[in-house]
């Protein structure tokens, strides 16, 4: 049986290079981020008591409701997973394209490996999309009008600020650069079906994404991203995120990078874990709040 | 036996057992596990049911619906930016821990029994079934803004919800009783014995 989410919670690095760099970009959005290890101390903190009876009560009743597959805890996680291994490969393929570029024999290395740009995007598109499906997947779609439907997501927002400024620095402003969101609809415009099979996640995803066959996800993929876009530039106007800006938060933990911005986005994607990281604590504190309200 | 013979016996068990799990693969939403408790989600009041009936929210506040699931609808309390608390209808089908925790309360509320958990969540069973509760988040909530709330919720609209929606309880392994459209005799088609020994 695989592990339940507040088993992946208990197990998340407490200091390792991934949390670095959330910490990092953390400094970039005002309130301060807790990199939250301890299944424990989250019940204890939505019950608002640690009596080791309820703790206990709220534990098992949670890796009741992880273990069910209906209820879509361990699916959201999977596609979190998903995401993740697939931005390691991207990441790693970035860079063998990078070291390789100027040695005369494997050049032909980097000439195969597909454009840089159209990849990141795609990673990015698919990030996006794997965000969507796990909100319904966690949290179905609460409410009875549209409008509490977005309210609800404003919600989700604000509470994974720290997550959305990390995914918008690492896979759009470094790789991008500072128009990204402005390229990112014409880049994913010249994807090829191809391109999308190259992400070892879409393979992963391609159940779960709405739509039947390659061509219709990727325009489920455009859309979601352009959706996305609207609100991502308010957030990147709202607290002034740039390339510059987030390289400056990420030495401030990581330590001095002399390299180009995009090798730093790849150097980044290729050794951290920051969405799945984020993801788990993100399910499990909407489960913990789900148990707590049912035992 | 000899050796060969042992070895197909047993590579043909595996590929057997191999072949096997592959066809079962498909059908493995229909494996026990799916569910809650493997309760059927059809025995479970759906969350979009809940949502009508949680408070209006007062001046100054919002209710967000955060989570819709079988059986369960949660919403923030929120003054500003700040989160008061966390407010829950679930269907306690799938937890009858829950409802026996009410068995041995002694307060009521609104007629129906009311628990506290700890000092920080109050939570009241509706109509045997529904379980509402409160909990106070950040700098909490006291106990007597916990119990205006869960007044505040629909409560009879709540327990009208168990006799429109709840399915018969049948005991775990038992199968509803089956009804075949089969035509009603009328009382003429059922007696026409007595006539007939007459003209006899």
């Amino acid at each position: 049986m695989s592990r339940t989410v507040l088993e992946r919670l208990d197990r998340l690095p407490k200091r390792n290079l991934t949390v670095l760099a959330l910490k990092g970009i953390s400094t970039l959005v005002p309130g301060s981020w807790h990199n939250l290890t301890s299944s424990a101390e989250l019940i204890s903190e939505v019950i608002g008591s640690s009596d080791p009876e309820l703790v206990g009560q709220v534990r098992a009743r949670a890796d009741g409701l992880s273990n069910a597959r209906h209820e879509g805890y361990g699916r959201a996680i999977g596609l979190y997973d998903a995401v993740n291994r697939s931005q390691h490969a991207t990441g790693g393929l970035r860079i063998l394209a990078n070291a390789t570029a100027g040695i005369p024999l494997l050049k032909r290395l980097s000439a195969i490996t597909p454009p840089s740009d159209t990849l990141q995007a795609v990673d990015l598109s698919l990030k996006v999309a794997a965000e969507m499906l796990a909100f319904t997947q966690v949290n179905g779609l609460p409410g009875d009008s549209f409008g509490d439907f977005t309210a609800a997501l404003a919600e989700y927002g604000s509470e994974a600020r720290v997550r959305m400024a990390a995914l918008i620095c690492f896979d759009a402003l470094l790789p991008l650069g500072d128009q990204a969101l402005q390229r990112l609809d014409g880049l994913l415009g010249s994807t090829s079906q191809a391109d999308l099979h190259r992400l070892p996640a879409y393979e992963r995803m391609a159940g779960q994404i709405p739509g039947r066959g390659d061509a219709a996800h990727l325009g489920f993929l455009r859309e979601g991203v352009g959706q996305w876009s609207g609100w991502a530039q308010g957030f990147i106007g709202e607290l002034g995120l740039n390339g510059q800006k987030a390289v400056r938060a990420l030495e401030g933990t990581l330590g001095p990078w002399q390299g180009r911005m995009d090798q730093l986005a790849a150097f980044l994607d290729a050794f951290t874990d920051t969405y799945a990281h984020t993801g788990v604590q993100a399910v499990a504190r909407r489960l913990v709040e789900r148990a707590a309200a049912e035992i | 036996m000899s050796r060969a013979l042992r070895w197909a016996l047993g590579l043909g068990l595996v590929a057997v057992l191999l072949i096997g799990a592959l066809l079962v693969l498909p059908f493995r939403d229909w494996l026990p596990g799916g569910t809650v408790a493997d309760i059927p989600t059809a025995q479970v009041v759906n969350g979009s049911d809940f949502n009508r009936l949680f408070p209006a929210p007062e001046a100054g506040q919002q209710i967000v619906f955060t989570q819709e699931k079988r059986g369960f609808a949660e919403a923030r309390l929120k003054q500003g930016d700040e989160l008061l608390g966390l407010l829950a209808i679930s269907d306690t089908t799938t937890a009858p821990a829950a409802r026996s925790k009410f068995s041995v309360s002694a307060e009521q509320l609104g007629g129906w029994p009311l628990v506290e958990q700890g000092s920080q969540a109050s939570a009241l069973l509706v109509a045997d079934r529904f379980q509402v509760k409160v909990i106070g988040q950040g700098s909490g909530l006291n106990s007597e803004k916990r119990h205006e709330l869960l007044t505040a919720f629909d409560l009879k609209g709540l327990a009208a919800l168990k006799s429109a929606r709840a399915p018969k309880a049948l005991p775990a392994g038992s199968q509803p009783p089956l009804r075949l459209p089969l035509p009603k005799r009328s009382p003429e088609q059922r007696t026409p014995e007595p006539a007939l020994q007459e003209a006899a």
